[in-house]
């Protein structure tokens, strides 16, 4: 494939990925900086790191939010992967077209009326607000999500596999725990790390379902940038930004492994 | 005496009144909403027998399957397997075992997981199971493959592993869903043959479904020919094709001539009947037929002989050489009638030099015998 780049398309990529980018090269940059001004280098220096270790109040945050994130994202995955099912197998059943669209409903729904709303029912109901308050929330908003990624991937799924292995004397439970959940897997998993994503990820509505004693991290760093941006919050973010980075790089190469394995099996099959 | 095909069959138990069906239809319905899918259907499956059901799609062929599979429940009606009821059981509690068109492998299981999948559910110990698998896979001669998995296996592989996979169970039935549909055509053949050689040695009840006449008229010991959720006959493939009994089985099964006609006389075991295209046929009369009755005469193209010569004595037919087809074995001829009727002739190529010269639009002849076709009544 012989084909060059123009001039064009140089600039854009360039123009592109500079926009995308460039903040967070200064912010990774800027966290190995010696300094305590941010905008000033003064050399390279990993005391930012040694700084945010014995900062009990961000890791108490990044526990929290570690730990909300789990338990949300796991949450959500059982009961989106079973709003799921419902939808793609009961094609008719009352009610169908009012649960479609209330699963669907949290995706478009402005974060600010998510977290109000929220607060006001917790209120309502007198219940403690903290930390159950805050995972209940995000499971509530990210449990779409998983939905939306396992129903693509049941449309796909051969209903025949589910027919051979109850024609093989599988009763419908066994069926599903060792035929269909094995083959949607892909999905699911996906699902969990796009719901742990976002629940790491939320302020406002953590901002909103919160109390006392439940911080998390995105919280904790925008109280504390309200006081003037320090390194150490650089050095938190860079953080952040690996643990993606790892969890991204990861997932192509496990990928990219399946489509080597398919190929040689191709070969294999024809070869007989 | 004469018998309908050249083979000879030993086994044939809906002939013999003291044998008892093996399973049976009794009156199943199926509707889907409006739409009728089997419509109060009967039938009779014996012990060992190779069973074709035959139709186009949406015949209702496959949806009698799956009921029998316990997929789908009938609207009404019941069926009942060697003196078992099964309405209502479930498809895992059935003694019945299917292999899919798609022949549905699961991908995430090697093949000896695959066929062993069916002999854990039943509780069966390790050891029994490995013994099993390894039997299986014996007979559809894949011993080599029992590792791998099934996107490591050509197409005519993973239709063994699937008929494996449906006998580890040793059922009662195994139902076949267009067993050898996705294959190709020179594999399909050579499967056919072994296909039919392993029910012969398992002697295990099958039942499949096609829309190939031609598969089913090699493997099966009778065809149900069916449609719009009905049967329209139930029989031999031999006597599917030569006694067919309506113009749709006729002309379903095989190629044919039909000729509309009225009886004008019918007399001793002769009956002559005048057609629509205004000659004569003159036929055994081997329904009970009277005169002024409105009958067809349908006639397989290999019954008809044809020459270039003119030729005399009754059933001979005049007309214009419109199409000639050489397909190795056979030439097929299009006649095209004064009246502007098609006649197909099957040239059957005995010998490599043929005295017959004909090309298009030659005047040619056709005739036939007495006993060459068969006058239907509905």
């Amino acid at each position: 494939m012989g084909w060059r780049l123009s001039k064009f398309n140089v600039v854009s990529m360039v123009f592109g990925f500079s926009f995308l980018y460039l903040p967070i090269v200064l912010l990774v940059v800027y966290s190995f900086n010696a300094s305590r001004l941010v905008t000033v280098w003064s050399g390279f220096s990993t005391v930012w790191y040694r700084e945010l270790w014995n900062n009990r109040g961000l890791l108490d945050a990044a526990w929290v939010t570690l730990r909300v994130g789990v338990l949300s994202a796991s949450v959500a995955t059982i009961l989106g992967t079973m709003a799921a099912i419902a939808l793609a197998r009961y094609k008719r059943f009352t009610g169908r077209t009012l649960m479609t669209g209330m699963v669907y409903a949290p995706l478009v729904m402005p974060e600010v009326i998510t977290g109000l709303s929220l607060l006001l029912f917790f209120v309502a109901i007198d219940f403690d607000r903290g930390f159950w308050t805050v995972t209940l929330a995000h499971i509530s908003f990210t449990m779409c999500f998983v939905t939306v990624v396992v129903q693509s991937r049941l449309v796909s799924f051969d209903r025949s596999l589910e027919d051979a292995a109850m024609d093989l004397g599988a009763t419908p439970t066994v069926t599903f725990f060792q035929i269909t959940l094995p083959l949607i897997w892909p999905a699911v998993a996906a699902g969990w790390m796009l719901a742990f994503t976002l629940s790491l990820d939320d302020l406002v509505i953590a901002s909103f379902t919160t109390g006392p004693g439940a911080t998390t991290l995105p919280m904790k760093i925008y109280s504390q940038v309200r006081l003037g941006v320090t390194p150490e919050i650089n050095a938190v973010c860079t953080i952040l930004i690996a643990i993606v980075s790892v969890g991204v790089i990861i997932t192509t190469l496990i990928n990219k492994r399946r489509l080597v394995r398919q190929a040689r099996n191709e070969r294999l099959a024809a070869d007989g | 005496m004469k018998s309908l095909g050249s083979i000879r069959r030993n086994f044939a138990p809906w002939i013999d009144p003291a044998a008892s069906p093996f399973l049976r239809f009794e009156g199943v319905t199926k509707r889907f909403g409006d739409f009728e899918a089997v419509d109060d259907l009967s039938l009779s499956i014996f012990e060992s027998e190779f069973f074709a059901l035959l139709g186009a799609s949406g015949c209702g062929k496959s949806t009698l399957l799956r009921m029998l599979a316990g997929f789908d429940m009938p609207t009404s009606g019941r069926i009942i397997l060697d003196g078992e009821d099964m309405s209502g059981i479930p498809p895992y509690r059935r003694p019945v075992n299917m292999m899919f068109q798609s022949y549905a492998l699961f991908p995430h299981m090697s093949v000896a997981k695959n066929i062993a999948f069916g002999l854990k559910q039943e509780k069966m110990g390790k050891g029994e199971i490995a013994d099993r698998v390894e039997q299986v896979l014996k007979l559809v001669k894949l011993e080599d493959y029992a590792k791998r998995k099934p996107d490591q296996l050509s197409g005519g592989q993973r239709q063994r592993v699937a008929l494996a996979r449906s006998l580890a169970k040793r059922p009662k039935v195994l139902l076949l869903d267009e067993p050898l549909g996705a294959l190709d055509k020179k594999l399909r053949e050579e499967t056919q043959f072994e296909l039919a050689d392993l029910q012969y040695e398992l002697h295990t009840t099958f039942i499949m479904v096609t829309h190939d006449q031609e598969e089913a008229m090699t493997l099966a010991d009778r065809i149900a020919v069916m449609d719009k959720g009905r049967i329209l006959q139930v029989a031999p493939p031999a006597e599917i094709y030569e006694a067919p009994n309506s113009r749709f089985v006729a002309d379903f099964v095989g190629n044919v001539n039909v000729f509309d006609g009225t009886v004008r006389a019918a007399t001793g075991d002769r009956v002559t009947i005048e057609t629509t295209g205004g000659f004569d046929i003159v036929a055994e009369r081997d329904v009970p037929v009277e005169a002024g009755q409105n009958v067809s005469y349908v006639l397989r193209p290999e019954k008809l002989k044809i020459a270039a010569e003119p030729i005399s004595g009754p059933n001979v037919m005049e007309g214009e050489v419109w199409d000639i087809a050489y397909f190795g074995p056979v030439t097929s001829f299009h006649i095209r009638l004064d009246t502007g009727a098609i006649v197909k002739v099957a040239m059957v190529n005995a010998t490599r030099q043929s005295p017959l010269q004909l090309t298009w639009h030659d005047r040619a002849f056709v005739t036939f015998d007495e006993d060459a076709g068969l006058v239907l009544t509905q």
